[in-house]
């Protein structure tokens, strides 16, 4: 009991007298930080994405404060947290747009052709290196899901061998557009009213993107010709088309004897 | 006399981190360039040196006393965890730079096993308080020497044509290893 009582006594008054010291030591080396940093911080979504390009939201907030970073430079919390921060620094925003992810590729399996068996490492990064594995396109989806994984925000589900974007939870951090071996991933304006993109990334000569899959660019040029705002072009073995020029008519997608060209954010693998 | 060859015992012969192989998690975390390296190296001898000083007071005019022996290991954590604290305060304030460099590794100094090592090993080898301290700050002056000579190389490294299986975490292994076969050159040259 006596022995109980005195380690009690010596322990608790050892505590006491470090955390005495501390406190006086906390006191004196206290940093005056700006209330502002705290106040930012609050209002970001704190998920340390680094989509703003610093490494975490109170890195981010510290810069805002010392002006190194613009107030809307946090692509997840979007327009709200834009005019918030700008509301505690005194500043006004411009419209923020909304980019959200978009792949380059819809090839489901089945619809992608087998070179080989691969029995390595689930993941796109290993399949990669190692020529891409089992898929014979060297540029389309390898459908292990690293994406999946580097999304923070549960926004990419994988679908019979491709991803699949929820528009609504993207937030256009750019951790998938990262962790595609293949960049195939790109992040793309949403709140235009209709827009068309290329869903396809081979650079293969169209004889050999046909015999590889069922859903890829073969560089026929038939967008281009029927292009009337004269916004499509091919560039190498892929179309490009000039958003100045595109009115949205949407006459490539109906003519793309391969349906690789898609209307963002409207299409089935695309929920919005 | 004595005391210089304590110092130089603790230093080089048996260096903690290269004869004892503690306080690995520092010596292979912020060895990357030699200014944080150094200053991780000061920041580990003050600590060390203040806790041997501590822990001697505390084991010798409380502990042992009243027969507390078992709350050794207590005291050794309290002491070593306030004094990181209050180092970390004075980092903070004095240098954010130096700060920011260290991360994590700075709060990590609390479980650096060579400050424990070094708590638990003045009683068990008997010093007095003068001895304690030369022997913290001995051993202290050791780790700042080796994470000196660690960081030089790897800093040289970076110029290296390291082949590619070797590169990162294995060649620093690999690197290690032979800088403790060097410091064994050092057995024998004093006997304590």
């Amino acid at each position: 009991m006596n022995l109980i009582l005195i380690s009690v006594i010596t322990m608790g008054g050892l505590g006491a007298l470090f955390a005495f010291i501390l406190s006086i030591a906390n006191k004196k080396f206290k940093i005056e930080e700006d209330p502002k940093t705290e106040k930012i911080l609050e209002v970001l979504p704190g998920a340390n994405c680094g989509g703003c390009g610093y490494a975490s939201c109170r890195n981010f907030a510290e810069e805002i404060v010392k002006g190194g970073a613009s107030v809307n430079a946090c692509v997840v919390g979007g327009e709200n947290v834009a005019q918030e921060i700008a509301k505690i620094m005194g500043v006004k925003v411009g419209v923020t747009e909304k980019r959200v992810a978009f792949v380059h590729c819809r090839a489901h399996n089945g619809e992608k052709m087998k070179k080989a068996e691969y029995e390595g490492i689930k993941e796109c990064g290993a399949a990669d290196i190692i020529l891409g594995a089992d898929l014979a396109c060297q540029y389309g989806c390898l459908g292990y899901g690293d994406c999946e994984d580097a999304c923070l925000f549960d926004a990419i589900t994988m679908v019979d061998g491709l991803p699949e974007i929820d528009v609504t939870k993207c937030t256009g951090c750019g951790n998938c557009v990262k962790a595609c071996p293949r960049n195939l991933i790109s992040l793309e304006v949403l709140n235009r009213d209709v827009q068309y993109k290329i869903a396809c990334a081979s650079l293969d000569k169209g004889k050999r993107a046909r015999e590889v899959c069922l859903k890829s660019c073969i560089s026929c040029g038939i967008c281009e010709r029927v292009c009337p705002f004269d916004a499509c072009h091919m560039r190498e073995e892929l179309p490009y088309i000039d958003e100045r020029n595109c009115q949205g008519c949407g006459v490539c997608a109906q003519k793309c004897p391969r349906n690789v060209i898609i209307e963002m954010g409207v299409n089935e693998w695309m929920k919005v | 006399m004595k005391i210089i060859l304590l110092f130089l015992s603790a230093a080089l012969v048996n260096n903690f981190v290269l004869r004892y192989f503690l306080g690995i998690c520092p010596f292979l975390g912020v060895t990357g360039r030699i200014e944080s390296a150094v200053a991780m190296g000061f920041a580990t001898t003050f600590v060390m040196t203040l806790t041997a000083a501590i822990i001697w007071v505390i084991d010798y005019f409380i502990l042992f006393p009243f027969h507390l022996f078992f709350l050794e290991y207590v005291a050794a954590i309290l002491v070593i965890a306030s004094l990181v604290q209050f180092l970390e305060m004075f980092i903070h304030k004095s240098s954010p730079t130096l700060y920011r460099a260290l991360g994590i590794y700075l709060p990590l100094i609390t479980t650096n096993c060579s400050i424990f090592f070094l708590a638990l090993l003045i009683p068990l080898r008997g010093y007095n308080f003068v001895q304690s301290i030369i022997f913290g700050f001995g051993a202290g002056m050791g780790f700042t020497l080796v994470m000196f000579i660690m960081a030089g190389i790897r800093e040289e490294l970076d110029f290296a044509d390291v082949p590619k299986p070797l590169q990162g975490a294995a060649i620093t292994l690999i690197l290690a290893g032979l800088l403790a076969l060097a410091f064994m050159g050092f057995t024998g040259l004093i006997g304590v």
